[in-house]
């Protein structure tokens, strides 16, 4: 069984390796010799790749994207969550059950109006234009996951700083807050994942050059060399990849983590 | 305490940026979906109320209820066999020694933290006819009949995407899985071992049964995914060939924007929100919801 499932998970490497194995080939060795090593080594793909794809441009957009959804998101979401968790108000059921129906919509159903909204409010074009609703569409998630560990945790260390005379402005930023770290940290890869990886919004409300992220970026790169040159397609991609790959080595433990967090919950 | 919590300025200050965020671009978006779904509309004005004709069309359209047949055909596929496929990976990751678990985990999780583009890109590559993968695999084997256009053949052509797509999250559905299994007291396995039930048998009766929340949560959140599909078709197929292979979201896509009906693109839209509440509906009605306490 061991034997079998190292076999496997070899399997869902492989594809990755052979696109690394064919950005080294030229144009005519991937039909000729699709599989085996190189005959001769080519490394002006990537020198190739990187003058017609924008890569340092879409990864900036990319990342511009998710730490702003990110920011955003948590910050006002956490807010919210708190404020679910401990603050007496009449109307808290029904606001928590208003925020759950962003869990059963899908952002794809409300493209139409968003994209004439972004246009009306003068957001077309802007990274604001997309990272207003991708913060609109993460907060679900975000305030009913807080919402679950804010209840958790014990009232004490608030009561004692109410009795110290700390307002709740205080009590929030200066307590809570570091308090609720590991949580934090958690959406933050759990939005940052989703955000960066995001196609459909970004494919829409994204479309203009300076805006796209990379991967609406590489999807137009693709469309405008063809299927012809897949030396220069696999380039491209281990480009995309390499920063992801690289940051998933380094915390692998903390995006899996996240990544499970949603359904312990349930 | 209470007048830390009960002050009103600050529940508003609390409260207030994070649901006017949500209502403007999640809630209210809604109202202008249905209104525009009665106009005639090109997406820079509205040229008159129609009254259901947008519906209508859309309905009488083929292939709109191609694009749901093809939705379908993910939904079923993932529902069917990608899900069940995850849930054994994760009962067997479960008896896997730490250093191999934890190596299969990170390799098949991979996939879905790359990009859509680059993983719906290597597929391409995956079903190219003359030298893809999955072509030389088949004429090594002598199977040359087999080797197909898997792309452009309208027999194939839908599963090929939905194969590109649930291989994608088979490993996180794994992980997500295992993470239940985890949760599962071992007491639960002592008396079933005690009995001389083997793996298979302790899998069905025990572990399976007390994993109904997870199991659930993956079936709504893979559903709903899938309905949703587009970014894999779009990249690999733009819906082709012809208009064979779109899905619901890639119809109401080319109907609003490349076809600059902005009317049949919110019909299309407000019928698939139908269907996802009826499907929701259903996987409520028919998978039993007990919260399962250990």
């Amino acid at each position: 069984m061991n034997t079998l499932m190292i076999l496997m998970g070899i399997s869902f490497l492989f594809p990755m390796y052979w696109m690394l194995n064919i950005s080294f080939k030229t144009k005519s060795e991937v039909y000729n010799n699709p599989f085996g090593l190189p005959e001769q080594w080519v490394f002006n793909n990537y020198g190739d790749a990187l003058e017609k794809f924008n890569f340092p441009r879409y990864l900036a957009n990319s990342v511009i994207y998710s730490v702003g959804t990110i920011i955003i998101t948590v910050f006002f979401g956490s807010m919210l969550a708190y404020c679910f968790s401990r603050m007496d108000w009449k109307r808290k059921n029904l606001a928590l059950s208003y925020i759950s129906m962003g869990l059963i919509i899908p952002s794809q159903v409300v493209i139409i109006p968003l994209l004439i909204m972004t246009r009306d409010l003068g957001l077309k074009g802007t990274h604001m234009g997309l990272i207003l609703p991708y913060s609109a569409f993460a907060l679900s998630s975000c305030v009913l996951m807080l919402y679950a560990f804010f209840r958790s945790l014990p009232r004490e260390l608030e009561e004692a700083a109410c009795i110290d005379g700390c307002s709740i402005y205080q009590t929030y930023f200066r307590i809570i807050m570091p308090i609720i770290k590991p949580a934090i940290a958690t959406q933050c890869v759990l939005i940052f994942m989703n955000t960066y990886n995001e196609f459909f919004l970004a494919f829409i409300l994204g479309a203009e050059d300076k805006i796209r992220p990379l991967t609406v970026g590489l999807l137009n790169f693709f469309v405008s060399i063809g299927v012809s040159h897949w030396g220069q397609i696999g380039a491209a991609m281990i480009i995309t990849s390499l920063p992801t790959i690289l940051v998933y080595i380094i915390g692998n433990e903390q995006i899996e983590n996240a990544l499970t967090a949603g359904a312990i919950l349930k | 305490m209470n007048k830390l919590y009960g002050n009103k300025l600050a529940i508003f200050i609390f409260a207030f940026p994070a649901l006017l965020l949500f209502t403007v671009f999640v809630i209210y978006p809604i109202f202008p979906e249905v209104l525009i779904s009665f106009q005639k509309n090109d997406g820079f004005r509205n040229m008159g109320y129609v009254g259901l004709k947008n519906y209508i069309d859309v309905l009488k359209n083929d292939t709109f209820w191609r694009a749901n047949l093809n939705t379908f055909v993910i939904v079923l596929l993932s529902t069917f066999v990608a899900l069940p496929v995850s849930l054994i990976l994760a009962l067997v990751m479960d008896r896997l020694s730490e250093p191999i678990r934890r190596f299969f985990k990170a390799s098949s999780v991979l996939p879905a933290v790359l990009s859509v583009t680059v993983i719906a890109q290597m597929w391409i590559a995956i079903y190219e006819p003359m030298w893809g993968l999955l072509n030389s695999i088949l004429r090594a084997l002598g199977l040359d009949s087999l080797a197909l256009a898997w792309l452009a053949d309208s027999r194939t052509v839908v599963p090929a995407i939905a194969v590109a797509f649930l291989w994608q999250y088979l490993g996180l559905n794994a992980l997500l899985f295992y993470t239940g299994i985890k949760a599962i007291p071992k007491t639960y396995y002592e008396a079933a071992l005690i009995d001389g039930a083997g793996f298979i048998k302790s899998s069905i009766k025990i572990t399976i049964p007390l994993l109904q929340d997870v199991t659930k949560y993956l079936l709504v959140l893979s559903i709903l995914g899938c309905m949703a599909q587009f970014a894999h078709v779009r990249i690999m197929t733009a819906g082709g060939p012809g208009d064979i292979s779109r899905t619901v979201i890639y119809h109401l896509y080319y109907r609003a924007f490349s076809a600059s009906d902005f009317g049949q693109g919110c019909a299309i839209a407000i019928l698939f929100v139908i269907e996802c509440l009826v499907l929701t509906f259903l996987i409520n009605k028919f998978v039993a919801r007990e919260k399962i306490e250990f």
